[in-house]
């Protein structure tokens, strides 16, 4: 432990959980500090939802350590539930409840309440106030979900696949919330299918495979950890078509019709080396000549898919 | 419904007597519409209020707040406690003021168990119903075809209706005639065991709260 505990809001270690027979955590290990959005990725029976559940304190591990604000989910469920927030998937209103209304009796099962006009102002949702919920519209549903997870005021508010099924515009907004979130000094523990869903939110991920975090770290990190390369492109010039000219043999450049693709773990070294080839070579300006940065995608699949075993 | 059949069975037979004894009809079909009222509303719409809250969702929502369960069922089942309430109030007025049925002074004890008794039972036996129902709208069909017959055999709506006398033994281990018989009894005197009543309402109070208790789903 080389952070004090009070900087981390979710402190997991070696833990494990099994079904019957079936093991389906066998020793996650991560860390999330206070004030930050983390997200937990990987394929669906990787142990995401069971992880989560353990975290909210609705289900018992089989083993290991977990403090979630300093609490054991497992048997101080009771002071957790009054500090954490959580905005389950697939969860309904009562049908006859006003906006305004619902967040109101959400706030008397609260200890220390945040005041209503601010809960509204953070989703949104401050002109619905009066509105019938069943009126309300999908991405409108999922922000109001936000407030009555935000009614207690908490200190961690658990995501769980917050904008699965919805249209961009909506989904923008609901990003929109979760950044008023962050920005309230909330920490965020974020499950979701999207990656440029977590690589727009996240501070960090986790990777979770077969009961393990694969990896874990800021987007970037994660991405040179799965040595994702960096692509380089541009148009091919004709000399090089034709094959008068020979590419530099340091870098790998595959041409395929026009374009010319370079990937590289280095983008610095190999731009120098590239435009030195082109000056060299009497080549001009590379034309259309483009940087792209290895995306959470790219490592993701990599990581997940391109095999481990 | 309860003040609907109220009036209607009232119309027909009130101010005659019931056949073959000198009691008044309405001395029996008032606390009988009663009984009614407290299933209906005890039995009927909780288990259905309740299915709904659990088809919604709303259910599993109350789980992420600190409302500790035990106190959101209590609230839930206290707001029905009080319809029901209020239901039997007004059926008790109406059977008084239309068709003169008035409790016997020393019946108001009896009426006020059986009220207290029949709400927890037929309530807890709603909550049971909930977790049984697959869904929110399969809930008041089994809750219907469940009381209904029932009802009609123990003659809530006709004290007359016959049955065989095995049937008449298996609907006397039922709550339903159990609670008509403790509220009958507190208008005029009937011939039966008030106690082995309270114990049958007592029993199924207890298999309806084990029941729930081993059957609730959050979702």
């Amino acid at each position: 432990m080389t952070e004090p505990t009070s900087d981390l809001a979710i402190e997991v270690c070696g833990l494990r959980m099994s079904y019957g027979g079936r093991q389906v955590l066998r020793g996650v290990d991560f860390d999330v500090r206070s004030g930050e959005v983390f997200c937990l990725l990987g394929p669906n029976g990787a142990g995401k939802t069971t992880t989560v559940e353990i975290l909210e304190g609705f289900r018992p591990r089989t083993g290991g350590s977990v403090r979630v604000l300093g609490l054991d989910p497992a048997d101080q469920q009771g002071s957790l539930r009054e500090r954490i927030g959580i905005v389950l998937q697939e969860c309904g209103f009562p049908r006859q409840a006003r906006v305004g209304e619902l967040v109101n009796i959400w706030r008397a099962y609260y200890p220390a309440p945040r005041p209503l006009d601010e809960l509204l102002a953070v989703v949104e949702l401050t002109s619905e106030r009066d509105s019938q919920v069943r009126r309300l519209s999908g991405g409108q549903r999922r922000r109001l979900d936000f407030a009555l997870a935000l009614a207690g005021d908490p200190d961690l508010v658990f995501l769980d696949e917050p904008t699965t099924g919805f249209d961009p515009e909506s989904r923008r907004r609901c990003w929109a919330a979760i950044e008023n979130l962050r920005s309230l000094g909330k920490t965020i523990l974020l499950t979701t299918h999207y990656l440029d869903e977590a690589e727009r939110l996240a501070d960090r991920v986790a990777i979770l495979q077969d009961g393990r975090v694969q990896t874990v770290g800021s987007v970037r990190q994660v991405a040179r950890q799965a040595g994702v390369p960096t692509t380089i492109s541009f148009t091919a010039p004709h000399a090089l078509r034709r094959g008068s000219v020979a590419m530099p043999g340091c870098l790998h450049v595959e041409v395929s019709g026009e374009l010319a693709v370079c990937r590289t773990p280095n983008a610095a070294v190999a731009l120098r080396e590239l435009l030195a080839w082109a000056a060299a070579n009497d080549l001009g300006d590379l034309d259309d000549l483009a940087v792209e940065t290895p995306t959470l995608e790219d490592a993701y699949l990599r990581l997940v898919s391109g095999g481990t075993r | 419904m309860p003040l609907a059949l109220l009036l209607l069975i009232g119309s027909t037979t009130a101010g005659g007597t019931v056949p073959g004894t000198h009691v008044k009809a309405q001395m029996i079909f008032v606390p009988s519409i009663l009984a009614f009222g407290v299933i209906v509303a005890a039995y009927v719409n909780l288990g259905a209020k309740l299915a709904t809250l659990r088809h919604d969702g709303v259910l599993k929502r109350i789980r992420t707040t600190p409302l500790p369960a035990g106190a959101y069922l209590s609230g839930v089942f206290g707001s029905t406690a009080a319809t029901t309430l209020a239901i039997t109030a007004c059926t008790a007025v109406i059977g008084w003021l239309a068709f003169g049925a008035v409790p016997r002074v020393g019946g108001l004890a009896e009426i006020a168990g059986g009220l207290i008794l029949g709400v927890v039972c037929f309530g807890s036996l709603g909550l049971a119903l909930s977790s049984v129902a697959r869904s929110a709208e399969s809930a008041s069909p089994i809750a219907n075809a469940s009381y209904l017959p029932v009802a009609i055999m123990s003659g809530i709506f006709d004290p007359t209706f016959s049955v065989p006398g095995w049937l008449s033994a298996a609907v006397g281990l039922l709550p339903v005639r159990a609670l008509a018989q403790i509220l009958q009894q507190g208008y005029t005197p009937v011939e039966h065991a008030p106690l082995s009543d309270l114990l049958v309402l007592l029993c199924w109070a207890v298999a309806g709260c084990a029941l729930a208790a081993w059957r609730f789903r959050w979702h």
